[in-house]
């Protein structure tokens, strides 16, 4: 994992690479590796500002994580332990397929361990465990651009960054409290970037922002079919916008999850039955894993067990 | 003959009124060779309106939006009074940031069609407080009191500050664009045939309560019109445009009661009585 | 720089309007030529001479709102003569609110606002007090026979006469240095028009200068204190 190893990162043409020899590593070419790292040390050194970049086809529709996988493409190392997820899920479609696409071309380690990952490409979610100094989190960007349902003249909004001209941005805000009587946002919370750039989360739940906040992993964001690239460098101030009046709050829940017992966790809700049965469970699916490998139980774990939801008995070393 | 400046004046507008608000010196605006307006000057001081008549093609809209920023003139001046204790300052030259911050702060911009001034996704309440949110106001409170406040002063009931424009009608969504206008207390406001588009009871509403606005805020205009009876109940002061020149200047019942050129007095007689 | 004359206020000089119709093959109609007169404060000029004379013609000169073709009108204001048809726009619009009143017999209406509004207006725009301008609009409405269910009433509505009335009301609410009269008295029957009549004395007495046209022979004997005669000047050549 490294963002200027041309020199040393394996080149086309050696036997010894890992990953499907018919691949250059990581897909892409080693120009438009080059080219995106440029990118993304520009975008490094302006936190929250919308780089453009030469967005190449990826084997993948836009939509599915083509700027993240771009992303992760240019920065990603033989030595690097990879994970991906998909709304904190290992194991759905998305998640599955670019974990298996970059195992393919890469031959790199792969893990559902959030703690053992080096690069995490992410879809709508921040892993519960707090990620460390040697992480690279890359997250999958529908639009970059927050203020795009606002002013749709991509020209328009440019000048607004670029002047900081961010009215605009708590006018949403102020929609929300005029009509649901509080801000109702409740995903692709804006937040403001190093007291400079209104930045898009992504779509993660607005509960993950704060860990958004003076994070000490690399956050890196690509967006494939508006070919953009942003980046919030460690320990950077990430602060979600709000009225003094109207602070911002995280979600709560009045229960546990229904599996691992967590309090502090992001909630899905999950139907259990076809009589109306539901239960909410921890959205990452690792961390659930993780607390019930450590003995938690919560209210719903021998039901959900009893229908085939968990098969914590299955995993070896969980 | 002498003229003292006046000692106290009783309609004096805070801020003084020792310069002009703003001056223009022989704006001129080429679009390639054919010309938009030629050597326009004049001055505004605070508190005063100044109407630009003319028919479509007479330049008026080439120096409004040369005025407000909008258009870089091809030669000439325009001084603006920032009230920051730093004199006067060149618009042509300053930098669009600059220039943008003036537009929503010490300026507005009223346009003829409320669409273009308007946000229509957005509520009243929405469009009204935007200024005050882009100049840092960041209680939701105050965004809505100043919000409710000014649905009274524009005469739209408040019951409608989370309605949105589209569904208001044109007078009202009007008076929903000068609102959103006046919130951040400009001190020059630019109109562009603010009352054009709208029926004539709806007009004469409009007139009347841009008339108080004026009175009471002491805001500066320059409005611009083809519509004589416009310019005469609104503006202190007209110039009369034709191809790019102005051709005529003075006070505004002068100008229409006892036009001097001959391209005023046909302007004058083409129209009933205003 | 004129001298101030004690008491002088308006002083015409060599004053000619002539009307240029530039559409018609710039015909040129003179309404009168080199008129020359001053009038004093406490006095009360009439105007005299037939229709198209003139006299409108002047007193709009006077008022900043026709353009003297030769000569020139000089107005005390603040204490120093103003050259009234070269001066900047501000000046005339300060002279107006401040030096002079044009009084005609057509209310200019203004929408919505109540007549008491209407009347009191003139006094709160120079710093009265609420209650006080209040109580002067009333005694003023009061003596030119408003009924006092028309004082919340916008005055749209009204009829000619009751329009009118208002005007006077607000017109005489306050007395400016300089009143231009122009037929207030036209169309009033007997009992108003006296009380127009008085007005006009009382201001004058009071110091303003008025300059006015009134057909009506009775009030011109009553009201004047000196005709100016237009006459024998060059009449509108129509």
């Amino acid at each position: 994992m490294s963002l200027l190893k041309d020199a040393e990162g394996p080149g086309g043409g050696d036997a010894a690479r890992p990953g499907d020899p018919h691949y250059n590593f990581a897909y892409l070419d080693e120009q438009t590796k080059r080219m995106i790292r440029r990118c993304l040390l520009k975008a490094i050194a302006v936190p929250g500002y919308q780089v453009p970049f030469g967005g190449r086809e990826m084997p993948l529709a836009y939509g599915w994580g083509t700027g993240g996988m771009q992303v992760t493409a240019a920065v990603i190392g033989p030595e690097d332990v990879f994970k991906v997820i998909d709304q904190g899920a290992d194991d759905t479609t998305n998640a599955v397929s670019i974990r298996r696409f970059f195992q393919r071309v890469t031959g790199v380690e792969t893990t559902e361990k959030t703690g053992d990952a080096t690069i995490i490409q992410t879809r709508h979610r921040i892993p519960e465990t707090p990620l460390k100094a040697d992480q690279i989190i890359v997250y999958q960007v529908p639009q970059p651009e927050p203020l795009r349902k606002l002013e749709p003249r991509e020209g328009e909004t440019r000048k607004l960054h670029a002047y900081s001209e961010y009215g605009l941005m708590q006018v949403r805000l102020y929609e929300d409290i005029s009509q649901f009587g509080h801000i109702a946002t409740t995903y692709s919370y804006p937040v403001m970037v190093n007291g400079r750039y209104i930045t898009s989360p992504t779509p993660i739940p607005k509960f993950d922002n704060p860990k958004m906040d003076r994070m000490p992993a690399l956050q890196l964001f690509g967006a494939g079919r508006e070919r953009r690239i942003y980046a919030i460098p460690p320990y950077t101030s990430v602060k979600s916008l709000d009225f003094d009046d109207h602070p911002f709050e995280v979600q709560r829940w009045d229960k546990p999850c229904g599996l691992c017992g967590a309090t502090d966790s992001y909630l899905d809700e999950v139907i259990t039955d076809d009589k109306g049965g539901k239960m909410f469970v921890c959205s990452d699916t690792h961390y659930c894993e993780m607390r019930r490998a450590a003995g938690h139980a919560g209210p719903a774990y021998e039901t959900a067990k009893a229908i085939d939801l968990v098969h914590d008995d299955e995993g070896a070393d969980r | 003959m002498t003229y003292q400046a006046p000692q106290e004046d009783l309609y004096a507008v805070p801020g003084g009124e020792a310069s002009p608000l703003l001056i223009a010196r022989n704006v001129t605006k080429y679009y390639g060779a054919m010309p938009g307006c030629l050597d326009v000057g004049f001055d505004i001081w605070p508190g005063e309106i100044l109407g630009i008549v003319g028919e479509s093609g007479s330049g008026k809209s080439t120096l409004l939006g040369c005025l407000s920023g909008r258009f870089v003139p091809t030669s000439g001046e325009i001084l603006f009074d920032r009230a920051d204790g730093g004199g006067l300052t060149d618009i042509v030259n300053l930098p669009e940031p600059a220039r943008r911050r003036l537009m929503r702060t010490a300026w507005g911009l009223v346009h003829q069609n409320p669409r273009d001034g308007l946000r229509m996704g957005i509520s009243a309440g929405g469009n009204i407080g935007e200024r005050l949110m882009a100049a840092g106001e960041r209680s939701y409170g105050r965004v809505r009191g100043a919000a409710e406040d000014w649905m009274d002063r524009v005469e739209i009931n408040r019951s409608r500050i989370d309605d949105r424009p589209s569904v208001f009608s044109g007078g009202m969504q009007q008076r929903l664009q000068i609102a959103r206008v006046m919130v951040s207390e400009p001190r020059l406001v630019f109109m562009d045939e603010p009352t054009g588009g709208l029926d004539v009871s709806v007009q004469a509403r409009l007139l009347d309560l841009l008339r108080v606005l004026v009175r009471d805020t002491g805001v500066a205009a320059v409005v611009v019109t083809h519509d004589l009876a416009v310019a005469r109940h609104l503006t202190d002061r007209l110039m009369v445009m034709k191809g790019g020149r102005v051709v005529e200047a003075g006070l505004t019942d002068q100008v229409l009661d006892d036009p001097q050129h001959p391209y005023t007095q046909i302007l004058t007689s083409a129209v009933l009585m205003a | 720089m004129a001298d101030d004359t004690s008491g002088e206020i308006v002083r015409v000089e060599q004053l000619s309007k002539t009307f240029v119709l530039h559409n018609q093959g710039s015909a040129e109609l003179t309404a009168f030529a080199e008129i020359s007169f001053s009038v004093h404060a406490g006095e009360a000029v009439v105007l005299h001479g037939p229709s198209g004379s003139g006299k409108s013609s002047l007193l709009r000169i006077l008022y900043g709102n026709y353009l003297p073709s030769a000569g020139r009108v000089l107005i005390k204001h603040r204490g120093a003569f103003v050259d009234i048809g070269a001066c900047d726009p501000r000046v005339t619009l300060d002279v107006r609110r401040n030096t002079i009143n044009f009084v005609s017999q057509f209310l200019r209406v203004i929408p919505r606002v109540a007549t008491r509004d209407i009347v009191m207006d003139p006094l709160l725009r120079r710093g009265a007090a609420v209650p006080e301008a209040r109580a002067r609009a009333e005694a003023m409405l009061e003596r030119l026979n408003l009924p006092a269910r028309l004082w919340d009433l916008p005055p749209a509505t009204f009829s000619g006469g009751e329009q009118q009335r208002v005007n006077i009301a607000r017109s005489f609410v306050h007395i400016s240095p300089v009143m231009l009269l122009d037929e207030p008295t036209a169309a009033l029957d007997e009992a108003n028009r006296a009380v127009v009549v008085e007005l006009v004395s009382e201001a004058r007495r009071n110091g303003a200068a008025i300059i006015g046209i009134f057909h009506d022979d009775e009030v011109r004997k009553t009201v004047a204190t000196r005709l100016f005669d237009m006459a024998g000047r060059n009449p509108l050549a129509a």
